[in-house]
Formats: structure tokens, C-alpha cells, sequence
């Protein structure tokens, strides 16, 4: 994909990119070696927002007010994160995040006073409380538990417990993991296990229960939803997370584009950023890899179809005013140790019904050791 | 060869960064619960196939040793599944009982059951595990078998000749010739299916994830999404450990047997 993208660029600009994939501690420690030899080559770095975060931080990236990019509005959450310490310091590029998938079915058992349309847009109606009712009138009414999520090794479903259910609950993902709010998180999910899909901890994704229609409401990475939502786009809707006493917590995976301090080519970096963020090739990169547009342009002119399905979701919650933007924290090594801590108090505490308090306050301190260890702000 | 094993073993008593050496890891992983599950589970997963494989597998020699007429077909439909990697024999398990598989629709169609029934889900750990109990003995059993029906093939028909001279029943001659004659095989076998099961894993993964956590998996999710290479070696090290235990208890307890057979 890159390449063809990189091919129709020099045919446009004459301007000929070599892209160079490194892994993101080869970059760094490129990056870094090449600031202090004062021989710098690269012109143009792509990264997650954990990843410039750390390079803004060393003060390796170029501060690029200056750009013009004429014609496309980003998207305000993702413009607010793009601006580190004071300095805009990259450019939105492509975003991913988990959303909700819900089949139509489901929407003839929703819960008294809740609507298509709180969920769609999302209103203050659509809270935690409300997919727990739904989800019991869903066992209670077709039979069978019909709400899944992935809690295979190999599924995303840490990822909900720490970038949406304690942002909902506490206003963050680890820094109030041990408070009264965490508490009411862990209560809540003992709640809604009872009527989740027992299979759900063998499911690593979403798109083939959904398909086959062994669950009816799920969420998921967008990427591990989007086969189900191809083969039918007119039997799923995908529609924003509910949001909780503190508000609507989500995680965006934001993909950024910068330049490093002192770059050799820094104009022909800028035209290429110019380049990649046009509304027609967004969409193009959707079609292509299922990353989502970070201009609203782009979003708008999606063709009908699983992907039109798709963005609807992903543009309504990142457009909710409740937000709690979470960020998968960039802990280098220590990510799986991170994600595993949710997973570990989740079977303890809600599958092993072991005591709440004492299990957020062991595992909350070794959250706060791990982001030390990192040298990561605890979020 | 002794190389990735000693670096294995370095790797379980330092740590990253760390100098020096340290017992850190050894004691994250005896205070971890998650590895007495996994002990406990691995151990028993292996009481329960390993029997059930050997008993089987005798049965089924015996049957085809009997060599009626047909019997080369029988050989092959046994000895199928050896053919199957782990991974694909838990697929088709997996196609056959999950919710929407071949035996909840049989039994909706026929109209026995109203909602399918759950064979994996946190909530059903013992169904999930019978289930893999089932795919390994049907996956492995075949191994175990031709072991056995080599072993049964060597002992000579002058035994059982005389045998009948003296007017043994057939239960007799199970007892007193076959059996004995078959020790060495059946040491073998036991001895490779016993080292297998302790290293049971791609089954267990794909049916269970981590409901029912396992040695080999443990190691797996350390070293993959942990991250934590020396964790894992020590996982590693243990399963080596209890397989040199196993091997010397089955050479040790099943001595008698080459003896007899030699003689």
C-alpha cells in the first residue's frame, strides 16, 4: 500500500521517497544517534502517538506550525493530542479504535426508554447501566446470552477493561485503579458477565460470532470487526461505547506524521504530509489497510458500504462531548505486564470472585512501579 | 545441543538489565498462582489422557492383532489422525462442538435441544475440559497403538502353542504371556505419550485460551505477551525437569521388563 502510494506521488511531485520500516526501538535509537552525530537522514517519521510522544519529549521532532494543509478539518480530539507539551509536533495521520458492533436483531429488545438513536449519537441515555439491562433482557428474551467480547489470550479484551471501563468509571486508565470508582467497575462487571457469552474467553475476535450470529452485541477493534461488517453491512450497525459516572472513556490508536529536528528534506516532508492527509487518500488507506480518516473531509465522502457502516461508529464516538480519550500508554516492554495486571484482577476478582479491595489496592501498586519503571506520567 | 539448554538456564537466574545472578524468577513463578493451575492442570490433564490412551490403544491392538479379515483397513482408519498436527485436530474439535458445530445442529435438527449447548466458556471449565480430554485421545491414541501392535506382532506363536498344551484360557494368556511380553513396549510407549502430554499445548489453547492455564502455555504467554524471557525460561527449565523425573520413574519402575523379554 505505501508503495503505491509512494509511486503516485513521485509521479506528481518528482519527488522520490525511500520508506524505511523499522520497528519502533530502531527508530528511536536511529533517531537518537543521528541527533547527536548531527547527521540526520531521516526527513519524515510515521509513528503511534505513544511513540512521538517519547521522541517529542527528547525534543527530537521539528515544531511544524508552519505546514499549510489547505481544505480538511482534523478531528478535534485528535489535533488536542497532537500538540505535546505546548508544541505541535505532528500531524493526525490514520486512526484505529474499539468500537461497538450491534445486529439490528438486538435493537427489539432494548431496554425501556433507551433508542436507536441514543445509542447512534450517543446521548447521556446510553450508559454502562443501560448495555447491562440490555444485554439481560437479550439472555432473558432470545433465550441465550448474545453479548460477547474477546477474552482470548489473543484477544483485544484487556484493552476494554483498561481504555474503557476504568477511563468510565474513574476518569483514568491506572492512575485511580485502586479508588471507590474502580470499585463500582469491577461490581459493574461481575453484573455483566452473568449475561456475556460464555465463549466469549475462547473468541481472539469478534467479526465470526457476530457472523454467525452467536452473539448480537459485541466490541472490538474495529480491524477484527470489519469482516463481519463486509460480508453484511446491512445486518450490523456499529455505534459508540456507552459511557459511565465519569464519562464516555474509548481508546484511539492515533497514527501521526513528523518531521525530526534538523531533517535534510524538510519541504519535500511537508508536500508528502500534504500528500497522505487528502481526504481521497484516507480513504483509499481505509479501503486499503482499515485505518480510519483523521480529517472530517474524508470521513463525509466514505461510498456507501461496510466501510461507510464502519466510519459512521468510529466518527460518532470520537465526536461524543463526554469523551475520555484514553492512549495505550507507551511502556516499551512492559506493555504485556500492563494489560496482563487488567486481565489477572478481571479472573480474580469477577471470575474468582475474590475480595475487590484487596485486589486494586496489590494490583494498583504494581501499576504505579511499572509506569515508574517505564518512566511513563501514570495516566 | 547442551548449548540453548545452559543459556536456558542462565537466562532463569538473571534478570534483564540486572547484574549478577539472582532467584527472582523462580520466585515469581512459585508465588504466582497462575502456576500452580497450571501445574495441577497439566498433571492432571496427563492422569487422565495417558490411561485412557494406553487401555484404548491396547484394546484396539488386540482387536486388529486378531488379524480378521479387513483388518489392514482398520489399521489405516486408526492411524489417520497421526497424521494431524495439535493445532488442526483442536480445529476440528472446535468445528464439531462449538455452539453453531455439527453436534448442537444434529441435535437442534432432530429437534433434542432448544438452545446449543456450551462446550467452551469460562463458565464451563469442566465440560472444556472432557472435550480436550477427547481430542487428545482420539489425536495420540494412534501412536500408542502401533507401538503396542508392533509389540504384539513380535511374540512368537510358540508361547501361545504351548500355551494351549497345557489348556490356558484366553484371559490366562493375556496374563501370563502377552502382557508380560508386551512390557517393553508398553514402557516405550507410556514413556513418549507421557513426555507429550507434559508438553500438551496447541490443543489446550485453541479449546481453552487460558481457562484452563497449562505449563507449555504459560511459558508461551510469558514469552510472547509478557515479554518476560526469563519467566519463561524458568517455565521452560520446570517442564524439562519433571520430563527427566518422568523418564527416569518409567525406566526405573518398568526395569523388569527388558529382562523378561531377553530372557
Amino acid at each position: 500500500m505505501i508503495g503505491k502510494l509512494l509511486k503516485a506521488f513521485k509521479a506528481e511531485t518528482g519527488i522520490d521517497v525511500e520508506f524505511v520500516a523499522l520497528t519502533y526501538n530502531e527508530m528511536l535509537s536511529r533517531m537518537i544517534a543521528e541527533q547527536k552525530s548531527g547527521k540526520v537522514t531521516l526527513s519524515l517519521v510515521g509513528d503511534l502517538h505513544g511513540g512521538l510522544d517519547v521522541m517529542a519529549s527528547r525534543g527530537l521532532l521539528q515544531e511544524i506550525k508552519d505546514i499549510s494543509l489547505p481544505n480538511r478539518t482534523f478531528i478535534p480530539t485528535l489535533e488536542k493530542y497532537s500538540v505535546i507539551k505546548g508544541k505541535k509536533v505532528y500531524v493526525p495521520w490514520m486512526q484505529a479504535t474499539y468500537v461497538m458492533v450491534v445486529n439490528k436483531e438486538a435493537y427489539k429488545y432494548l431496554p425501556k426508554g433507551l433508542t436507536v438513536d441514543d445509542i447512534k449519537k450517543p446521548t447521556k441515555k446510553w450508559t454502562y447501566d443501560a448495555l447491562l439491562a440490555w444485554a439481560k433482557n437479550l439472555k432473558e428474551k432470545t433465550g441465550s446470552p448474545k453479548f460477547g467480547l474477546p477474552m482470548a489470550p489473543k484477544g483485544l479484551f484487556h484493552r476494554f477493561l483498561h481504555g474503557y471501563l476504568l477511563p468510565s468509571f474513574t476518569g483514568y486508565q491506572a492512575k485511580k485503579f485502586n479508588s471507590p470508582g474502580s470499585v463500582k467497575a469491577w461490581e459493574y462487571m461481575r453484573k455483566l458477565i452473568k449475561y456475556t457469552q460464555p465463549a466469549s474467553s475462547t473468541w481472539a475476535a469478534m467479526s465470526e460470532p457476530l457472523s454467525k450470529g452467536e452473539v448480537w452485541l459485541a466490541w472490538d477493534h474495529t480491524a477484527r470487526i470489519k469482516p463481519a461488517i463486509v460480508q453484511s453491512p446491512e445486518k450490523f450497525d456499529v455505534i459508540p461505547v456507552p459511557k459511565g459516572p465519569a464519562g464516555r472513556g474509548y481508546i484511539i490508536v492515533a497514527v501521526g506524521l513528523a518531521v525530526p529536528k534538523g531533517a535534510p528534506a524538510k519541504e519535500e516532508a511537508y508536500k508528502l504530509i500534504e500528500y497522505l492527509t487528502r481526504p481521497d487518500i484516507q480513504i483509499s488507506v481505509l479501503q486499503n489497510v482499515g485505518f480510519f480518516p483523521t480529517v472530517k473531509e474524508a470521513a463525509g465522502a466514505i461510498p456507501a458500504g461496510a466501510l461507510k457502516v464502519l466510519a459512521q461508529g468510529v466518527v460518532a464516538q470520537s465526536s461524543a462531548p463526554d469523551s475520555i480519550v484514553a492512549m495505550i500508554p507507551n511502556l516499551g516492554k512492559l506493555g504485556g505486564k500492563f494489560t496482563n495486571t487488567y486481565r489477572e484482577v478481571f479472573r480474580r476478582v469477577v471470575l474468582q470472585k475474590m475480595d475487590i479491595k484487596k485486589e486494586i489496592a496489590r494490583a494498583g501498586k504494581y501499576l504505579q512501579k511499572l509506569f515508574k519503571e517505564a518512566g511513563a506520567p501514570i495516566q | 545441543m547442551a548449548y540453548p539448554l545452559v543459556q536456558a538456564l542462565i537466562l532463569t537466574f538473571t534478570s534483564e538489565g540486572g547484574a549478577g545472578l539472582t532467584l527472582a524468577n523462580w520466585h515469581s513463578v512459585f508465588s504466582d498462582p497462575m502456576f500452580w493451575e497450571a501445574l495441577k492442570n497439566t498433571l492432571l490433564l496427563t492422569g487422565v489422557i495417558i490411561p485412557l490412551q494406553v487401555l484404548l490403544a491396547l484394546l484396539l491392538a488386540l482387536f486388529v492383532n486378531s488379524k480378521f479379515r479387513g483388518y489392514m483397513i482398520v489399521i489405516y482408519l486408526i492411524t489417520i489422525p497421526l497424521a494431524l498436527s495439535d493445532v488442526s485436530a483442536a480445529l476440528m474439535s472446535y468445528n464439531i462442538f462449538s455452539p453453531q458445530g455439527y453436534l448442537n445442529k444434529v441435535l437442534l435438527n432432530l429437534g433434542l435441544i432448544h438452545e446449543p449447548i456450551y462446550f467452551f466458556g469460562f463458565n464451563v471449565k469442566s465440560r472444556e475440559f472432557w472435550i480436550i480430554v477427547l481430542t487428545e485421545v482420539w489425536r495420540a491414541t494412534p501412536l500408542v497403538f502401533v507401538i503396542l501392535l508392533a509389540g504384539l506382532q513380535m511374540i512368537g506363536k510358540e508361547y501361545f502353542e504351548a500355551a494351549d498344551v497345557f489348556g490356558f484360557s484366553r484371559l490366562q494368556k493375556f496374563f501370563y504371556i502377552t502382557l508380560p511380553l508386551l512390557k517393553t513396549s508398553l514402557q516405550s510407549a507410556l514413556l513418549l505419550r507421557t513426555l507429550f502430554a507434559f508438553q500438551i499445548f496447541g490443543v489446550v489453547w485453541l479449546l481453552a485460551g487460558r481457562d484452563i492455564p497449562i505449563l507449555a502455555g504459560e511459558t508461551f504467554y510469558q514469552q510472547t505477551e509478557l515479554q518476560d524471557y526469563n519467566v519463561a525460561a524458568v517455565y521452560g527449565v520446570i517442564i524439562a525437569i519433571i520430563s527427566v523425573i518422568i523418564s527416569w520413574f518409567y525406566l526405573t519402575f518398568l526395569k523388569g521388563a527388558k529382562e523378561l523379554s531377553e530372557s
